[in-house]
C-alpha cells in the first residue's frame, strides 16, 4: 500500500464519519419535527399533522374504533393566511374523530409541485386526499390514480368537473353572479372596475365570469372592465391605486379576490373616492382589514365563503365516506355566500376565533350586541 | 516518498480507500447524504421504495436536476443566470403557440426551445457587450420574460395537446422525465469532462486572467454557456408542463426555480465564485432536495414546518461539504 493512502486516513475518516452524523442529524430533525408538529396540535397551533382524540373501548362518539386514518390536503397557497381557518376546521375535526391529516401543496401554485404532493400522497397510501382544483387539466390525472387505488378524493375551495367525489367550497360562479346584481343595484350606471388578482385561476375567475355575465344580463348601462392587479397584496394596491387615479369618474369599483378587496377599499378611504363619482364598492373574503373597511362603511359589501368550514367538513365527509365504504356519497357544498355590511361587519371585527384565523385558541365565542 | 515498511492493517487498508475515494471525488459526500436519506426514509416508511413514490421522487428532481445542469455550466465560468425560471415557464407557451400554428409537437418543442435560446443569447450579448454583471443582467430579464409571458398567455393556463405525437416521450409518460434527466446529466458530463468547451469553461471561471491569456475564448465560451442554460431551463419547462397537463403562466414561483437550481449544483459541490463543480455533484444535489420533498411528504410534514426543515437540511448539506472541502485540501497538501 502506498504511503499516501496511509497519509489520507485520518482526515478521511472523519470526514466520512461526519458525513454519517450529519446525515443521521437530519433524520434527527425531521423525527423531532414530526413529534413537535403533533403537540403543536394538541396545543391548538396551525400546521401540525394532527393528533388523536377518543380513548378508551370503542372509537370517537359513537363510532367503532378506526384506524388512525390520515387524510392528506393538498392546497395551492399553503402558507396564506386565508387557510388559517381551514387548517384549523381541519384540526378540529380530526380531534373529534381520532384521524390524523397533513396540510401540503405549494406556496406559489405551482401545479407540477401540487400534483408531486398528491402523488406522494397516493404512493404513501393516504386515506383520503382533499385538493384545491385550481387547473381544470392538472389534476384530473393525479385524482383518477388516486380513486383507482380506492382512495376518496374530494376537492375543496376550488373546483373543477373531473372525477372528484364532491366539492365543498363556495358556488363561485354563482356568488360572482349574485355581485354582479348587487353591482347592478348599487352602481346604476357608469364605470365599473372589477379587479382580480390572477386572471384564470380556477378559485377566483368562475367569480368575474359569474359578475360580468350578471351586468350584462341586467342590461344596466354599466361599463364593466376587468383588471388584473397581481399575487401580492403591495402589488394590488398600486394596480388599483394607479386605476383610480386615472379613472376618477369610476362609479363602482369591486374585486373578486381578498387581497384586490382590501386594496380596493384602502383605495376608496383614501382618495376618498366617495366625493367624486363612486357609488359603490365591495368585494371578497375577511381579511382584518377589509372587515374594518365594511364596518367603516368604506366598502359596501365583503363575501364570505365560510374557509372554516372548507376544512371541517371535508374531514367529516372523508371521514364518513372511509367508515361506511363509500355507501355515503359525500354531497356538494356550498359552504356560503354571505354578504357582510356595515352592521354585520362589527361581529367579525368584535370577535376572534378559530372560525375567523385570528385566534388560535378554542372558546366558545359570545355573540355581540 | 519511500514504501513504508509496515503494513497497515487491514482495516484501515480498508478505511484509506474509502477515504481516498471520498478526497478524490468531490461528489462523493453528497452522495452519501442522498444514500443515507434514502435509506432513513426507506426504513422509517415501507412506501418509500415503491415505484410510484420512486416515479414521485424523481418527479421532483426533473426541473431541479435540468436547471442545475445548465446553471453549472454557468456558475462555474463565473456567471449565473437568475432568468431561468422565467425561461422555465415562458417556453411552454411557445410551444403552444407553435403547435397552434400546426407543427408536431417534437418540432413545436423544438422551436419553444430555440426562442428559450434566444433569450439566453440576449443575457449574453447584454451581459458580455457591455459588461454588465449577469447578475443583473438576468434579473431583469427574468422580469421581462415574466411579462411576456403573462401577456402572451393573457395570464391563462393552457391545455397541453395531451393526445398530441410524442407528447409520451416529452413527459406524457411515467419516468419519461427521469430518462430525459439522465441523458442530459450523462450528456453535459462528458462535455464538461471530455471536451475543450467544458475545460475552456473550467479555465474562463478558475483562472480568467490566464484563460484569456493562454487564448481561450472566453466570450464565446461564455456566450455558449448563457445559451445552453436558457435552452434547457426551456426544455425542462416543456416537460414539466406536459407531466403536468396544463401550461402554467406561473408568476409566483419562478425565482424558486432558479434558487433551488443554485442550491443543487452548491450543495453538490459547485463553487459559487467559478472555477470547479460537477454536473454529477448538482444532479446528486437534486436529488437530495427531490428526497428529502418527498420523504417529508411521505411522513407527514405539515407545510408550516416543511420549510423549515428543507432549509435547515440545505444548510448542513452545506456544512457538511464545506468540511470535506477542508478535510481534501489538507490531504492534498499532505500528499505533496
Amino acid at each position: 500500500m502506498p504511503p499516501d493512502t496511509v497519509q489520507l486516513l485520518s482526515p478521511s475518516r472523519r470526514n466520512f464519519l461526519k458525513a454519517l452524523g450529519m446525515t443521521a442529524a437530519i433524520g434527527l430533525i425531521n423525527a423531532c419535527t414530526n413529534d413537535g408538529a403533533t403537540a403543536t396540535t394538541a396545543a391548538g397551533g396551525t400546521g401540525g399533522t394532527g393528533g388523536t382524540a377518543a380513548a378508551g373501548g370503542g372509537g370517537a362518539g359513537n363510532f367503532p374504533e378506526t384506524p388512525e386514518w390520515n387524510f392528506v390536503f393538498v392546497n395551492h397557497v399553503t402558507t396564506n393566511p386565508f387557510f388559517v381557518p381551514t387548517v384549523y376546521g381541519i384540526e378540529d375535526a380530526s380531534a373529534i374523530l381520532g384521524t390524523s391529516f397533513q396540510w401540503t401543496g405549494s406556496e406559489g401554485a405551482d401545479n407540477g409541485e401540487m400534483v408531486n404532493a398528491m402523488e406522494a400522497a397516493i404512493a404513501g397510501e393516504a386515506d383520503g386526499i382533499g385538493v384545491c382544483l385550481v387547473d381544470l387539466e392538472a389534476f384530473n390525472g393525479p385524482t383518477d390514480d388516486a380513486l383507482a387505488a380506492g382512495i376518496p378524493v374530494l376537492s375543496y375551495n376550488a373546483d373543477a368537473p373531473n372525477s372528484r367525489l364532491c366539492y365543498v367550497g363556495q358556488d363561485l360562479y354563482g356568488s360572482g353572479f349574485e355581485m354582479g346584481n348587487r353591482i347592478v343595484e348599487l352602481v346604476g350606471s357608469g364605470k365599473v372596475a372589477l379587479f382580480i388578482a390572477t386572471p384564470g385561476q380556477l378559485n377566483i375567475q368562475p367569480r368575474i365570469d359569474g359578475a360580468l355575465d350578471a351586468i350584462a344580463e341586467s342590461g344596466a348601462d354599466i361599463e364593466a372592465i376587468d383588471i388584473a392587479t397581481g399575487a401580492a397584496l403591495e402589488e394590488e394596491l398600486s394596480t388599483v391605486e394607479a386605476w383610480y387615479l386615472g379613472n376618477q369618474d369610476a362609479t363602482g369599483m369591486f374585486a373578486v379576490d381578498a387581497g384586490s378587496t382590501q386594496a380596493v377599499g384602502q383605495v376608496v378611504r383614501d382618495q376618498n373616492a366617495r366625493d367624486n363619482a363612486l357609488a359603490g364598492a365591495g368585494g371578497y373574503d375577511l381579511l382584518p382589514e377589509t372587515v374594518e373597511l365594511v364596518s367603516e362603511g368604506v366598502l359596501d359589501f365583503t363575501i364570505d365563503q365560510q374557509p372554516y368550514l372548507q376544512g371541517f367538513l371535508p374531514t367529516l365527509y372523508l371521514y364518513l365516506y372511509k367508515l361506511s365504504g363509500g355507501v355515503v356519497t359525500p354531497p356538494e357544498t356550498n359552504t356560503g355566500l354571505v354578504f357582510l355590511d356595515s352592521s354585520s361587519a362589527q361581529l367579525f371585527l368584535k370577535t376572534s376565533s378559530r372560525f375567523e384565523g385570528d385566534a388560535a385558541e378554542q372558546a366558545i365565542v359570545e355573540p355581540v350586541g | 516518498m519511500t514504501d513504508t515498511a509496515v503494513a497497515p492493517p487491514r482495516s484501515q487498508n480498508l478505511w484509506g480507500r474509502v477515504g481516498g475515494f471520498l478526497v478524490a471525488r468531490p461528489e462523493s459526500t453528497i452522495a452519501i447524504v442522498a444514500l443515507a436519506l434514502a435509506t432513513y426514509f426507506a426504513v422509517v416508511n415501507p412506501a418509500f421504495l415503491t415505484t410510484a413514490n420512486i416515479r414521485v421522487i424523481s418527479q421532483y428532481m426533473i426541473a431541479t436536476a435540468i436547471l442545475a445542469a445548465g446553471q453549472v455550466m454557468l456558475l462555474i465560468s463565473g456567471e449565473i443566470d437568475l432568468s431561468m425560471g422565467n425561461v422555465y415557464f415562458m417556453t411552454p407557451f411557445l410551444v403552444f403557440f407553435a403547435s397552434e400554428a400546426g407543427l408536431v409537437l417534437p418540432l413545436a418543442i423544438v422551436v419553444g426551445v430555440l426562442g428559450a435560446g434566444v433569450v439566453g443569447y440576449l443575457n449574453g450579448a447584454i451581459s458580455l457587450g457591455f459588461g454588465i454583471p449577469s447578475f443583473i443582467v438576468t434579473l431583469g430579464m427574468g422580469f421581462v420574460i415574466n411579462g411576456f409571458t403573462l401577456n402572451i398567455s393573457d395570464g391563462f393556463p393552457k391545455r397541453v395537446p395531451s393526445d398530441a405525437v410524442g407528447a409520451e416521450i416529452f413527459g406524457g409518460a411515467n419516468f419519461s422525465g427521469l430518462m430525459w434527466v439522465i441523458i442530459i446529466v450523462i450528456g453535459m458530463h462528458l462535455i464538461l469532462k471530455h471536451s475543450r468547451w467544458g475545460v475552456y469553461t473550467v479555465a474562463v471561471g478558475g483562472n480568467p486572467l490566464g484563460a484569456s491569456e493562454a487564448g481561450v475564448p472566453s466570450r464565446k465560451i461564455k456566450m455558449r454557456n448563457f445559451i445552453l442554460a436558457a435552452m434547457l431551463a426551456g426544455f425542462a419547462g416543456v416537460i414539466e408542463g406536459i407531466r403536468v397537463g396544463s401550461f402554467d403562466p406561473g408568476a409566483g414561483v419562478a425565482g424558486t426555480k432558479v434558487f433551488e437550481s443554485v442550491a443543487a449544483a452548491v450543495i453538490g459541490g459547485t463553487a459559487l465564485a467559478g472555477g470547479s463543480g460537477t454536473i454529477i455533484g448538482a444532479f446528486l444535489g437534486a436529488l437530495v432536495l427531490g428526497i428529502l420533498r418527498d420523504g417529508f411528504n411521505l411522513q407527514g410534514v405539515s407545510a408550516f414546518t416543511f420549510t423549515m426543515v428543507l432549509g435547515a437540511a440545505i444548510i448542513l448539506a452545506m456544512i457538511l461539504n464545506s468540511l470535506a472541502n477542508k478535510a481534501r485540501i489538507r490531504s492534498q497538501s499532505a500528499r505533496l
